[in-house]
């Protein structure tokens, strides 16, 4: 027991450190710009009502503002009418730091528009690498073919290609044919996935002949056994390898920081906090860890709900 | 033999339809493969002999003078050392860590499963928003490190020199200082990390036979250590290669954190100056080409010749 208890000692200190940022994030995110300055409220701060002041100021009344408003101050100078109408707006734009922080996540950035690029992007990238590399692995798996060896030995140097290394290369030719700062751009380095073909084909070589055989018996086309015969077997791989896909392309910063420059309807989400990092006049922190906050949520909370699947896909590269 | 000559044609027949559709199904992923990998791999090397920038249409050849740059300017020597040190920490760092924790979390069953999720969490999140929430940790002023530092200030812990000085005169600016800006960086590296290298390690621990460890018992070996060496580590060794190439790969990589934390110039004094952030300098942000597929070819290099050792060390089976 004595000896278990140093075990713990230490992986908990390990883990204090890891958690230490996450904890932070979300702290700051619930936080009023006055706690984070001082380092007060513990973790979820006080939720003490705070004025947003920039709301006040877009509700300063003018002129007209105080024409109006008069009939419902009968017997009131101007100077008092406008006293009033300021004192609420002040009421109005009040509101607890939490909803402060992450209302403004969503409305200083198109953060919606951000996640749905985000979404649009990863699964358009797995469909695609999906589509091609399926039919190339069962190919090389299991059909005989004059130039198998060398398409596949293609495949093998092409692991060592890390995409990001050649990102200049690739910025240039999408440059050249006009297609930077589009959904394309983002997507097209990334259709092709040596790395699933890879995979794939070292799993359909694990299938047996006699289950193809059966179904060419039936009558069925080589395009429609790869659909309709090898893709359900592979559910669990392809399963590991949506998981893998999917984490490195929601996180990814270098490849959409080089072609989406401007842009903001194309920005993903990282790019987008990015930018949100850039505006920022330092009161700010709280909106922007909620942002952050919003971003690392869905794949965190995924991880959490199915752990045993998340790490198998993204430790699937240690399969080889 | 009737029955073979009246089949010869068909199977000859069925053999090149199969020939056929195998290279249908391959072909777009051949494509592709060329496409985006391989021909950006060429036009890089080409590029790196010439003056080229985008929005011209003619370009000089210079023979190896961007080669020549790189290893005679002071600035490309600081990215040099900035890669190479951020590369020789954090690799050997992040993979004992991992194995450490690793062996830990082996040795305690089911509980240990807590710290394996927790360490697993950097992994998956955005690590662009991480690096913001790191910022935030490492502020000079507010930062939850300094504040943490402070509360020795005063207790017998001052007795350490680098929290006298801190308390005497102030804590480091940290991401500001050139002394330690690296060194922040290397440590959200391990950070971040480690934990990937634990899941692996953990998934090659499951593949040591406990009749191993009473063998090695048997044998003479008392000590926790001696069936660490003697058993544990010649069983990991497939797993050790595996996790040193990749830490590399990924280590050389780093970008998203010095991009946030020095969005121009590559941190205080160039320090953290790393070779993916001078190909985006250079290359994509100031259109000096030439320099930028220099650095690109360079950094091939360095990454293929890693996934050669690798290779060869697998298939010597190396067990060491």
């Amino acid at each position: 027991m004595t000896r278990d208890l140093w075990k713990h000692l230490i992986l908990i200190f390990g883990a204090l450190i890891v958690i230490a940022p996450f904890y932070m994030m979300i702290s700051y995110s619930f936080k009023s710009p006055g706690e984070i300055d001082r380092g007060e409220g513990g973790f979820f701060g006080r939720q003490e009502m705070m004025v947003d002041e920039r709301c006040v100021k877009l509700r300063d009344p003018d002129r007209d503002d105080v024409a109006t408003a008069a009939p419902r101050f009968p017997n009131q100078t101007d100077r008092q009418i406008r006293d009033a109408l300021v004192a609420e707006a002040v009421a109005d734009c009040q509101m607890r730091p939490i909803v402060f922080n992450y209302t403004k996540a969503f409305t200083e950035a198109p953060l919606l528009r951000y996640l749905l690029n985000g979404v649009i992007v990863t699964a358009s990238i797995f469909l695609i690498q999906i589509v091609v590399a399926l039919p190339a692995a069962y190919a090389l798996a299991k059909l005989k073919f004059w130039g198998r060896e060398a398409v596949f030995s293609i495949v093998l140097f092409c692991l060592l290609i890390p995409v990001h290394a050649i990102a200049l290369p690739l910025y240039i030719m999408l440059a050249k044919v006009g297609l930077t700062n589009t959904y394309a751009a983002l997507v097209v380095p990334w259709t092709i996935s040596v790395f699933g073909i890879f995979l794939m084909r070292q799993f359909f070589m694990t299938v047996p002949d006699d289950l193809i055989d059966a179904a060419r018996m039936d009558g069925m086309g080589e395009l429609a056994i790869v659909w309709r015969v090898m893709l359900p077997t592979a559910i669990p791989a392809l399963l590991a390898f949506a998981i893998f896909s999917v984490v490195a392309h929601w996180n990814d910063y270098f490849w959409p920081r080089i072609v989406v420059t401007g842009n903001r309807d194309l920005f993903t989400p990282p790019l987008g906090l990015r930018e949100f990092k850039g505006d920022g006049d330092g009161s700010f922190f709280g909106p922007m860890m909620a942002t952050a906050t919003v971003i690392v949520t869905p794949l965190i909370v995924a991880f959490l709900v199915a752990q045993r699947r998340f790490i198998e896909g993204i430790t699937l590269s240690g399969m080889k | 033999m009737d029955i073979d000559e009246t089949h010869t044609p068909n199977v000859v027949y069925a053999e090149t339809a199969q020939h056929r559709t195998a290279w249908w199904l391959t072909a777009p992923a051949l494509c592709l493969m060329i496409l985006i990998l391989l021909v950006p791999v060429v036009i890089a090397g080409i590029l790196s002999f010439t003056d080229y920038s985008l929005g011209n249409d003619t370009f000089n050849w210079v023979g190896a003078k961007n080669y020549d740059r790189l290893f005679s300017s002071s600035t490309y020597e600081k990215m040099f050392i900035a890669t190479f040190t951020y590369v020789v920490t954090v690799v050997p760092l992040s993979v004992g860590l991992g194995l450490g924790a690793a062996l830990l979390i082996n040795s305690m069953g089911r509980i240990g499963d807590i710290y394996k999720t927790i360490y697993f969490l950097p992994v998956m999140a955005t690590l662009l928003a991480m690096a913001i929430a790191w910022e935030f940790m490492l502020h000079p002023s507010i930062g939850m490190v300094n504040r943490t530092l402070e509360m020795s200030c005063g207790t017998v812990l001052e007795f350490i020199p680098f929290l006298k000085n801190g308390c005497a005169e102030r804590f480091p600016l940290w991401l500001g200082d050139r002394d330690y800006a690296i060194w922040v960086i290397c440590f959200i590296g391990v950070w971040q990390g480690f934990g990937f290298n634990m899941v692996l390690y953990l998934a090659g621990l499951t593949s040591v036979h406990r009749e191993l460890y009473h063998a090695a018992e048997m044998d003479g070996a008392k000590s926790a250590w001696e069936g660490f060496r003697l058993v544990t580590w010649p069983a990991l060794g497939p797993t050790t290669v595996f996790v040193v190439t990749i830490s590399c790969i990924r280590a050389f990589q780093v970008f998203d954190t010095i991009e946030a934390f020095w969005p121009q110039g590559g941190g205080p004094n160039k320090s953290t100056y790393v070779m993916m952030f001078a190909i985006f300098e250079k290359g994509i942000q100031q259109n000096l080409i030439g320099i930028g597929s220099a650095i690109t070819v360079l950094f091939l290099v360095f990454v293929m010749f890693l996934t050669l050792i690798q290779r060869w060390l697998v298939e010597r089976k190396v067990h060491y």
